[in-house]
């Protein structure tokens, strides 16, 4: 399944290839967002603005670095429950230094990757060292860290960031282009290059396939595991930084509050990795990661009570599961749900 | 710590019977240490906390027991948790369920049903959405953390539609006894219900066919099938009985507060499987024992509420658990690796396709 995502897009246009084609998640999501947002422009005349298309697409891009890394996780057949306070840690880390000291970007650049980097080690350690079961292990340390977020913050809030900061999270690159979606997209680019183009990016599907099979094949099984959760937790921390200067503060439950963690999984699956790993891909999560916000935004314009958001979003997650059963039809589906289970094994 | 003989089918054919029995009854008795070594620690922790802080020895022993309603609701949760991850599932919706069955339960009241009916009816809708997850994972075989990622969802969307923006309070005195702060003399109540539980669910473990079942499908689902557990019908049960518990805990914090709230639940899920980890139960089903999880849910417990009443903050009292929860498991496996599974083996097992058997069969 993994050479899929290596497989000729363009080439031999038949209707046979179109319609192959749209049995891909990244191509169903495209439609998917088209077509919300025709209808939400047809219902709503401000919809279709550049300014609104240009704020959707940033608002979604803090959440897309996050499921960017967590896809990579989950591609290895993990998971990160800890994404959240690594960026809520990264937010505060360099906000405080930032609001006080006017604490240089590129400095916050690397202090946030450090910061991710070394959570996301400690992850990594407990996982692919000692051999934790991953679940397990972020969620602990998912506490762990949110105590630390807490600790650090210590009651105070950043509200207060310097120019660079909020030029970075809110101005334009060219006209019409936020500096943030450029971030945004450079860095699905390069999470997608690593995975498809590069040995170590191969391995993490070989080893989200079958780690038996790969540890066989001499792929170093846990070194690769171990640098998954340190490429999620860098990425959660480069999010954090996003964050705070696309939003322009950060507190204790920075990460947290806007639910992260589960945002990230959403977007991932709903971009078509599945969470036995092996499948999917970093563009899926970009799309996923769009689709929720653009999804939010096409609520807020209709007037749905946001308390509807979570449910839509877990309705979501439940079709994009469902409708995910390797090109399965709808019918075969429910025929086999309402099937008596036979005495052999599925 | 023996091997599901499916999951590694080539990797050892030459281990004799012998071998494979000598594995098992060393597994076992690792469980019985690991109780035993929860229980040495409660104790431990209980002593600490009497001898080193002042304000917790001045509680005496009924406002000692009295704690114990600050965290049964999390306890009851565990339970049922417990059920699932026995069989190798796991439910995240839990917690969204305790909320909804409390609202539920709140709103029922307030529109002048009987309390005590409308409470029968919220552990109704419990069992129902832990039906749905159980329809959800059997029904059309998804994974069970992404049927109850998404359930949690709908679960905590419904519970504040429902509840709108100032959910009901202040409840009969009869109803907040019972379920929420009464005594029977220094006991609480809540304490009596989690044990008459707690009770139900070692016996239901220890000593039912049903239980057997659960274990089995966690540790060998092909294996369960053919040896004639219903493995759909027993997984639905396990999910019915913990969307229930979890309606029970939502009851019990309602009580307690003596008010409902859309989000009473958000902060019991990640406890709730803390406690059932730290009981020993595999987080990959087919191992572990329910009384190491009852004695876990005191445990972590009185650890949280020791460290609050000692002056610490909740989120340390939280940071705590976790770091608890990661040294248990590192020493759990250090265990491991002591009955003779190897690292390595170990690490490639919980990465291997563990289901991957199944799709074929012999």
């Amino acid at each position: 399944m993994p050479l899929q995502a290596g497989r000729p897009l363009t080439s031999g246009i038949s209707l046979r290839t179109w319609l192959g084609l749209l049995r891909r998640r990244e191509a169903q999501l495209v439609l998917a967002i088209l077509a919300v947002f025709a209808l939400s422009s047809a219902l709503h005349h401000t919809f279709a603005s550049a300014s609104n298309i240009s704020f959707i697409l940033a608002d979604s891009v803090a959440t897309m670095i996050v499921a960017v890394g967590q896809t990579i996780v989950v591609l290895a057949r993990g998971i990160d429950l800890s994404v959240s306070p690594v960026l809520g840690i990264a937010a505060i880390g360099v906000g405080f230094p930032a609001q006080d000291s006017n604490l240089n970007i590129w400095l916050a650049l690397l202090f946030v990757l450090l910061i991710g980097i070394g959570l996301g080690s400690f992850n990594g350690f407990l996982v692919a060292v000692v051999g934790i079961p991953p679940i397990i292990t972020t969620l602990a340390t998912l506490t762990i860290y949110g105590g630390l977020q807490f600790i650090f913050t210590s009651g105070q809030e950043v509200v207060n960031i310097p120019n660079t900061y909020g030029q970075l999270g809110n101005a334009n690159m060219l006209p019409g282009i936020p500096w943030v979606i450029v971030i945004g997209a450079a860095v699905v680019g390069l999470a997608h290059f690593f995975l498809t183009k590069t040995v170590a990016g191969r391995a993490i599907y070989a080893i989200g396939n079958n780690a038996d099979a790969s540890f066989r094949a001499g792929i170093p099984v846990r070194r690769v595991l171990f640098a998954t959760y340190v490429i999620c937790g860098g990425l959660a921390g480069l999010a954090g930084l996003i964050y705070l200067c696309h939003v322009g503060s950060a507190d204790a439950t920075t990460g947290s509050d806007t639910n992260v963690n589960l945002m990230s999984i959403a977007a991932a699956l709903i971009g078509g990795t599945t969470l036995l790993g092996g499948r999917g891909g970093p563009l899926g999560a970009a799309l996923g990661a769009v689709f929720l916000s653009e999804a939010l935004q096409a609520m807020i314009s209709f007037r749905i009570d946001p308390i509807w958001e979570p449910a839509g979003v877990g309705a979501l997650i439940l079709i994009a599961v469902v409708s995910d059963r390797k090109g399965a039809p709808a019918r075969q589906l429910f025929r086999q749900a309402f099937r008596r289970p036979a005495g052999a094994p599925r | 710590m023996s091997l599901p003989a499916s999951s590694v089918p080539a990797a050892n054919p030459a281990a004799s019977s012998a071998d494979r029995r000598g594995r098992a009854v060393r597994a076992g008795r690792q469980e019985t240490v690991w109780v035993v070594a929860l229980v040495a620690l409660l104790a431990g922790l209980l002593a600490y906390f009497v001898l080193a802080v002042p304000n917790f020895r001045a509680l005496g022993a009924s406002g000692v027991l009295g704690l114990s309603e600050q965290f049964l609701d999390i306890g009851v949760i565990a339970l049922g948790e417990a059920l699932v991850i026995f069989a190798g599932e796991i439910d995240l919706s839990t917690g969204a369920m305790s909320s909804l069955a409390g609202i539920v339960m709140a709103t029922l009241w307030q529109q002048g049903l009987n309390i005590w009916l409308a409470t029968v009816l919220a552990l109704v809708v419990a069992g129902l959405g832990g039906l749905m997850n159980g329809v959800l994972v059997t029904r059309f075989s998804i994974n069970s953390l992404l049927v109850t990622l998404g359930t949690q969802f709908i679960f905590s969307s419904v519970a504040t539609a429902v509840g709108g923006n100032t959910p009901p309070y202040n409840f009969p005195k009869s109803f907040v006894t019972l379920a929420g702060t009464g005594t029977i003399g220094p006991v609480p109540n809540q304490l009596v219900t989690f044990a008459v539980i707690a009770v139900v669910m070692w016996l239901l473990m220890g000593r039912s066919r049903y239980g057997r079942g659960l274990v089995l499908i966690g540790y060998n689902r092909a294996a369960a099938r053919y040896t004639g557990v219903n493995v759909e019908r027993t997984l639905l049960g396990a999910f019915v009985a913990c969307g229930l518990l979890a309606g029970v805990a939502g009851i019990f914090v309602s009580g307690y507060y003596n008010a409902a709230r859309d989000d009473i639940g958000d902060s019991l899920l990640l406890p709730a499987i803390t406690v059932v980890v730290l009981g020993g139960v595999d987080i990959f089903g087919g191992k572990g024992r329910m009384s190491g999880v009852i004695i876990a849910a005191f445990l972590l417990g009185f650890l949280t509420q020791g460290l609050l009443i000692r002056g610490d903050s909740s989120l340390t009292a939280t940071m705590v658990t976790g770091i608890v929860l990661v040294l248990c498991l590192v020493l759990k496996i250090g265990l491991d690796r002591r009955a003779g599974v190897h690292l390595k083996e170990l690490v490639q097992r919980r990465f291997s396709a563990r289901r991957a058997p199944l799709a074929g069969g012999p």
